[in-house]
């Protein structure tokens, strides 16, 4: 059996998440450059010092809003988007989900709920459209994202904030507030990164976001019997990963904690805060904690592209394998020779 | 959306849903840009906050602090909000790690001979077509 396991996602969302994706890293890297520039003093020179972050941060925030306001239409004005409504609404098997997580963890249960599953296998029938977790980061991203565009929207206007705020130190909290506003998402997208890049049946990533679900047989046992496991027990481990998932928990744990004690002890309010590098409350100890978090975004940016390489192969390799009934209709999609079976082996 | 249009894809949304939503994210945020920005082009004319200018910056004319009760009441909810919230994101790290570390005792070990392994349930293990990882 294959690890591709089942896709959810249709093509337009596997590109509306890598975008998102894409853009939400950026504003991240620019955003707490400015709030962490304590810590994280190198990104800033890196992307053009304070100009530059300013400039890329709202380059990115105006993708952002046309990101945002393009996948709400989509969901109103098309009825697969409204009929998956009810699908992001917490049941109460995502309560039993959650549950049923921490007695698998403390080997009470053999295996994960079915709104719990990552890797569905052999049983995909059971696996709702989104996890339990899946619900939380659909809820807890869709809210931040629209809030943070808002008051990002509000900063930025002159006219806007003149109208709100009468002093600069005024605006100045409301910049906090947007830029603590953002740690949520911050912190969830570590996690998110964590959980689709290192479980052990996908690792190094989990490709349900990035291949359509279209492009992706549906398996069906041969015998009409129930299956009595997801197939799991016959992936092998691959040899890293032992290794690179304790890391890469440690680096993720490490991360959202110091962003968080960052976020409390370095956002610069109501204090003003000293811009020189070492002003604040910054250590040593919280400076390589907060870089490491942003070593985790950066995990995640790459592996978000590499999701995508993983897709165009998968592409590729489909396309080879109806090649004698496309030669009728002759010259369309180039194939740069990638050697399609064989796609299994890197790494 | 592609020349690959004629593969098995059976998008979930149609074309027109799509471009239409396309173009009202684009029209929005193009006039959010205007609205925010003006059409004064060139980030010399930015509004800029600066918290973060070299030199100065927010802390140089931060003479009267917040005036307003209600912005401090505000950061003090958005973080107690991130704390919650971040003790729950850590749990559910934790969990999942742990979660990880079981599901990757029910697989086979990097060199276990496939072929023993899998004669005690049966079934073909169509092995060598795991795309998109490297299960190898
Ligand atoms: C800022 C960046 C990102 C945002 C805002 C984001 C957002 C989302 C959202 C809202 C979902 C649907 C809910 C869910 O199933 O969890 C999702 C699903 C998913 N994301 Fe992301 N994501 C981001 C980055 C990434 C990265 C870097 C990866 C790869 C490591 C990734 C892999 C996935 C996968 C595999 C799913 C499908 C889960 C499933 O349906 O089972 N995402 N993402
Ligand atoms: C994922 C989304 C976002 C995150 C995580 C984020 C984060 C941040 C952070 C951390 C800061 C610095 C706050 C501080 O100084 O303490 C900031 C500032 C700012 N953000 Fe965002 N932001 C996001 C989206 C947006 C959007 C959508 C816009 C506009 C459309 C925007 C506009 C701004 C502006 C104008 C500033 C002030 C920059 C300056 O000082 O000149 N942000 N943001």
């Amino acid at each position: 059996m294959s690890n591709l396991d089942h896709g959810k996602f249709t093509r337009v969302t596997t590109l509306f998440h890598s975008l998102l994706g894409l853009d939400v890293f950026l504003l991240f890297f620019t955003g707490y450059a400015i709030m962490f520039n304590d810590e994280l003093w190198w990104m800033l020179t890196l992307m053009g010092g304070a100009s530059g972050v300013t400039a890329i941060h709202r380059i990115t925030g105006i993708g952002l809003v046309a990101l945002v306001v393009f996948w709400i239409t989509l969901q109103l004005i098309s009825s697969t988007g409204r009929s998956n409504f009810s699908k992001i609404l917490p049941a109460k098997d995502d309560i039993d989900a959650f549950i049923q997580d921490i007695q698998f963890v403390l080997g009470r249960a053999d295996e994960r709920h079915p709104s719990a599953r990552q890797f569905a296998g052999y049983k995909a029938d059971e696996v709702p459209l989104l996890s339990y977790i899946g619900k939380g980061v659909v809820a807890i991203f869709s809210i931040e994202l629209t809030l943070l565009a808002i008051s990002g929207l509000l900063i930025w206007s002159k006219t806007g904030l003149a109208a709100m705020f009468q002093t600069k130190a005024a605006a100045m909290a409301f910049v906090t507030f947007h830029g603590l506003l953002g740690v949520i998402m911050l912190m969830g997208v570590m996690f998110h990164v964590f959980e689709h890049g290192m479980h052990p049946a996908f690792y190094p990533v989990e490709t349900k976001a990035f291949i359509p679900r279209s492009m992706v047989p549906e398996h069906h046992s041969e015998d009409d019997e129930e299956p009595d496991t997801t197939g799991i027990e016959r992936l092998s481990l691959s040899p890293s990963w032992r290794s690179v998932s304790t890391i890469f928990g440690a680096m993720t744990v490490i991360g959202i904690v110091s962003v968080l004690i960052g976020s409390i002890f370095d956002e610069g309010y109501p204090v003003p805060r000293e811009l020189a590098i070492g002003g604040g409350p910054s250590s040593i100890l919280l400076t390589i904690g907060i870089n490491l978090g942003m070593v985790v975004l950066g995990v995640g940016l790459v592996l978000s592209m590499y999701g995508n390489v993983l897709r165009i192969r998968w592409e590729q390799q489909l396309e080879e394998e109806r090649e004698p009934p496309a030669a009728a209709d002759g010259g369309e999609p180039q194939t740069d020779g990638g050697q399609p079976e064989s796609d299994d082996t890197e790494n | 959306m592609t020349d690959r249009d004629d593969l098995p894809d059976v998008n979930g949304y149609s074309r027109a849903s799509v471009l239409i939503s396309a173009v009202v994210g684009l029209a929005v945020a193009g006039l959010s840009l205007f609205w925010a920005q003006g059409f004064r082009v060139g980030y010399e004319s930015l509004y800029r906050v600066n918290p973060s200018v070299e030199g100065g910056g927010i802390g140089s004319d931060w003479v009267f602090g917040n005036t307003i009760p209600a912005l401090d009441f505000l950061i003090a909810l958005i973080h107690a909000a991130d704390v919650i919230m971040g003790a729950f994101i850590l749990v559910m790290v934790f969990i999942h790690w742990a979660a990880f570390q079981r599901l990757a005792g029910q697989m086979r070990d990097p060199g276990e001979d496939v072929s023993e392994a899998v004669a005690a349930d049966g079934g073909s293990p169509t092995g060598g077509d795991g795309q998109g990882g490297d299960s190898a």
